[in-house]
């Protein structure tokens, strides 16, 4: 980060002794010369069942620049936008702005006691919720944060009041999209007392996900800076016109957060567009955590393959990278930085689509193949080089590592790779040629499939191999068929795949994904699963307030779902932080927060 | 000259039109980048989101009407809507440009400077070892392929930094996000010392096929009769050499480096990439892994205009080299 002047006189002598040989040799050496072992002692219990919040914890000092990877550039900053709902963007805007509720390592939800004292559902007919504001919280323009704040976020955010742009307009600017109205939409009131520091929601129908509301990942926005701008009387969103809403909207979207009032822990003093963001201690931040870092860069570096060099030499702190075991290796060699590997809330799992006549109208067909598929020889010959930690997956809405979590999977023997029991499937329902060549009890030939990965995914490659071997043992000839690294989604959506690799991203809030996914006709039912009983639960647990129950009708689903052979999950994609080891409570955090969830704790170690 | 200059940028108008069009048809089919959209957010964007999107992108006109409306538009400076929210196509292209000028005219100099330096060198000691040690260095550079040897210069960087105990050289983005002690001389160090490595990453294979044209080239002026002829006449060896041999030896050069700006762009696409400039490499990387149509075009565009214009200035160089050209 630093040019020294005297370092160039130095090191003239030094660049003329600089050869190719002494690079190539040093770059097996691990650099720098001795030997350094591989130092994991902070982040490394972040794996430990039970230790996730609490891993690489420490007293700071104050001072230092801490240097963070983004892996995309922000080029939206209204990450309740659907166009800024990026992970980045998440990780930047929870630095300088407040939400309610903000998801832990573990995937659970913790109240931001620093925007909100409590938030307590009062009644449950009609579902009520009850927040008190913080009375120090404010915007650091001095305007306090209170009830209109709230209201703005509701009504922008419930696709009724500020509706999308009209298809007349070509510029696509004039109204509000947001990523999801989920919760919103079905907000009947938001009220402010209290002088605006308490707020009263009252709903139409149940919302189970209410903690979701005004955060998640999803912050507040400060509606005074929407009103002023819009010409609307400030202090009053409940009477703000579409126009007006869509005014703030759009002002959001094209502004970064240095330009407005914020509230977080830093405030944004520079943004450069494609290269990094400047964050500073906010000497207005009210919060329980005061900052001790002296500044705080976001670093985009677009390509994850130079992100280890770049922490080799000092120029980044800590990376974020999806793990693979050419980079993990380079960072285990890199002395003084701990690392740990974690279990993501993404993913990946083989689909199969339905719309293929033999694969949507055989169960024990579709049964046969994912039992013939063994998961753990996929594991081990993958992510298990570099994570001996990662087990299969069992559920499809839930993690291993939240209390909902049950094991659907692995009772019906899907991903066990027991080929006789595959066989003994096909042959009870009377298909033909099982093991040499496949045919339906109709006598039609079972495929070819094709299986579809996103080129240049070494793993995805390995893991359709292996269905290709173990399809083999069946019959069915598989054709492994990539796809280019931006056409999953024509993939996806044209249904150009009869198998097909590739990943979910997860929930602390399952219920809405679900609804997505797997009710007949969601928006991510590639496949095109239908199963009425399985629509009937999953809306209900969306609708249930009680926690409890709510788990356990997605669960009831998603046992279902497993027996339908639709989706076999395999395994929760790794993720993978990597610190300088004198820094602390910088932790792995896979939800759309990301590591930054607790920016405010980062610092020097004491 | 001028009519000759005039002329060549008028044919060079429908060549640009033609090739445009073909490459947008090419571009327009490589994917759907609505379908991309609806995938790529979690939670899936909504219908209406997913229909603004292409409305905005211009994915729900025809292909013809959407090539009309872009060449129109650029025409007036408006490059068209990107994929990227917010992403002003035409300032992300001029601001990469700056930032690929930088290191592509860094490199090319140097590689130029190089090549005839070590390619003379090499013709007047002909068969020396001084010409078989350049001759190998020449042939080790143009044999590595780039994306290699910059990983190479990058680990030889880091280890340079940690003898000096300094972070003197770079290896990511053009320069630090902040300095310590904000001097400009230390903004300039930084700048040099991040410019160091991408710089000598792109220069050393251009420079390795220049110092071959170079020395073949002068090899053959040096053995013509008019050179011998000079000699005869008693001109000094020095006078020989520089107004007379290497004048003629540079036309070959010209064209070679005038073609291969292409190329050097090409490199400059991985060298970006691996140094994480900001430049227009990795905006061509972006854009087409994102299927943003107008951002390939808006790259492609200003790629063409250059090669053109650098090779029309290589034929205009030819009569400052040789005086016999003269173009009417």
């Amino acid at each position: 980060m630093r040019a020294h002047s005297s370092a160039l006189t130095r090191g003239l002598a030094l660049a003329a002794g600089l050869t190719l040989a002494l690079a190539a040799c040093n770059s097996n050496g691990g650099g720098g010369g001795g030997s350094h072992k591989p130092s994991s002692s902070g982040l490394s219990s972040c794996s430990t069942q039970g230790k996730a919040n609490t891993c690489n914890a420490g007293a700071t000092k104050a001072g230092g620049s801490f240097t963070y990877t983004l892996e995309k550039n922000i080029q939206q900053w209204l990450v309740q936008d659907s166009n800024g709902n990026t992970f980045e963007n998440g990780e930047a805007i929870s630095v300088v702005l407040p939400q309610v509720y903000v998801p832990q390592p573990d995937f659970s939800v913790q109240l931001n006691t620093d925007l909100v004292t409590s938030a307590t559902q009062t009644s449950t007919s009609p579902q009520t919720i009850v927040y008190k504001i913080n009375p120090k919280a404010s915007w650091n323009d001095g305007t306090p944060i209170n009830a209109d704040d709230f209201i703005y976020y509701w009504r922008t955010n419930n696709g009724k009041d500020c509706p999308p742009p009209p298809a007349s307009d070509s510029t696509q600017t004039k109204g509000c999209l947001p990523q999801s109205t989920a919760g919103y939409d079905r907000i009947k009131s938001v009220t402010g007392s209290d002088g605006g520091k308490t707020v009263t929601v009252v709903l139409n129908k149940p919302f189970a996900d209410w903690k979701q509301l005004f955060g998640a990942g999803y912050p507040l926005y400060p509606a005074h800076v929407a009103e002023k701008l819009s010409g609307a009387k400030v202090g009053d969103a409940a009477h703000m016109t579409g126009t007006q809403m869509t005014q703030g909207w759009q002002y959001f979207g094209k502004t970064p957060p240095s330009k407005y009032a914020t509230a977080g822990p830093y405030k944004l003093q520079d943004w450069t567009d494609n290269d990094h963001a400047t964050f500073v201690p906010d000497p207005k931040w009210w919060g329980a955590h005061k900052p001790s870092l002296q500044r705080l860069i976001f670093k985009v570096i677009t390509d994850a393959t130079q992100e280890p060099t770049a922490l080799r030499n000092n120029e980044v702190q800590g990376i974020y990278p999806q793990p693979e075991v050419d980079l993990v290796n380079q960072i285990k060699a890199i002395p003084n930085v701990t690392y740990t590997i974690g279990a993501g809330l993404t993913w990946e799992h083989f689909d199969l689509n339905l719309h293929n006549p033999a694969l949507g109208k055989y169960l024990p067909l579709r049964k046969a193949i994912f039992t013939a598929i063994s998961i753990k020889d996929i594991m081990s010959k993958t992510v298990g080089q570099f994570d001996p930690n990662v087990k299969p997956l069992g559920n499809h809405n839930y993690m291993p590592v939240q209390s909902s979590y049950q094991d659907v999977v692995t009772g019906t023997g899907q991903g066990s790779g027991d080929v006789a029991k595959a066989k003994q499937y096909l042959t009870d329902a009377k298909f033909t040629g099982v093991g040499t060549a496949l045919k339906t009890p109709d006598g039609k030939a079972v495929g070819p499939f094709n299986c579809r990965y996103t080129t240049g995914n070494q793993i995805r490659q390995s893991e359709c191999q292996i269905l290709q071997s173990a399809l083999a043992s069946l019959g069915i000839k598989v054709t492994i068929k990539p796809i280019g690294a931006a056409d999953l989604g024509t993939v996806l959506t044209g249904h150009q795949y009869d198998i097909i690799v590739f990943a979910w991203v997860g929930s602390p809030f399952p219920g809405a994904n679900a609804q997505q996914n797997w009710v007949t006709g969601g928006g991510g039912n590639y496949g095109g699963y239908s199963n009425k009983e399985v629509d009937k639960l999953v809306n209900e647990a969306v609708g249930e307030l009680d926690p409890t129950k709510a788990a356990s009708l997605l669960n009831q689903a998603d046992a279902l779902m497993a027996k339908d052979a639709y989706v076999l999950p395999l395994y929760q994609k790794p993720t993978f932080l990597a610190v300088q080891t004198r820094w602390v409570n910088m932790r792995d955090n896979a939800t759309n927060v990301g590591p930054p969830y607790n920016i405010a704790e980062w610092g020097l170690k004491k | 000259m001028l009519a000759y200059t005039v002329r060549r940028l008028l044919v060079s108008i429908p060549v640009l039109i033609a090739s445009t069009f073909v490459v947008f048809l090419v571009v327009v089919n490589a994917g759907d980048p609505v379908a991309n959209f609806a995938v790529s957010r979690q939670p899936a964007p909504s219908k209406a989101a997913v229909a603004a999107f292409a409305r905005h992108i211009h994915a729900d006109q025809p292909v013809a009407e959407r090539y009309w409306n872009w060449i129109t538009g650029v025409l007036h400076g408006d490059f068209g809507p990107s994929v990227q929210p917010n992403l002003d196509i035409g300032h992300d292209l001029f601001t990469r440009f700056r930032v690929t000028v930088t290191l592509v005219a860094a490199a090319m100099i140097i590689a130029l400077l190089l090549a005839v330096l070590f390619g003379v060198f090499s013709a007047i000691r002909q068969y020396s070892v001084a010409d078989y040690v350049i001759t190998f260095f020449g042939f080790l550079f143009l044999a590595m392929p780039v994306f290699w040897f910059a990983v190479l210069l990058k680990q030889a960087g880091i280890w340079y930094n940690q003898q000096t105990g300094s972070q003197f050289l770079g290896t990511i983005g053009e320069k630090s996000p902040y300095l310590e002690v904000d001097t400009t001389w230390n903004q300039f160090t930084d700048h040099v010392g991040h410019l160091v490595l991408p710089t000598i990453t792109l220069a050393l294979v251009s420079f390795a096929s220049w110092t071959r044209y170079t020395r073949a080239s002068m090899l053959e002026v040096l053995g013509s009769d008019y050179v011998r002829l000079a000699r005869a006449k008693g001109l000094r060896r020095g006078r020989v050499m520089t107004r007379h041999a290497l004048r003629t030896a540079l036309i070959p050069l010209t064209t070679v480096v005038a073609l291969d700006i292409g190329i050097i762009l090409g490199g400059a696409v991985v060298t970006e990439t691996i140094f994480q400039w900001h430049g227009m490499g990795e905006m061509l990387v972006q854009a087409v892994t994102t299927i943003d149509v107008y951002r390939t075009m808006a790259w492609l565009l200003l790629s063409a205009v250059i090669v053109i214009g650098l090779n029309l200035i290589a034929d205009l160089l030819y009569a400052v080299l040789d005086p016999r050209i003269r173009y009417d």
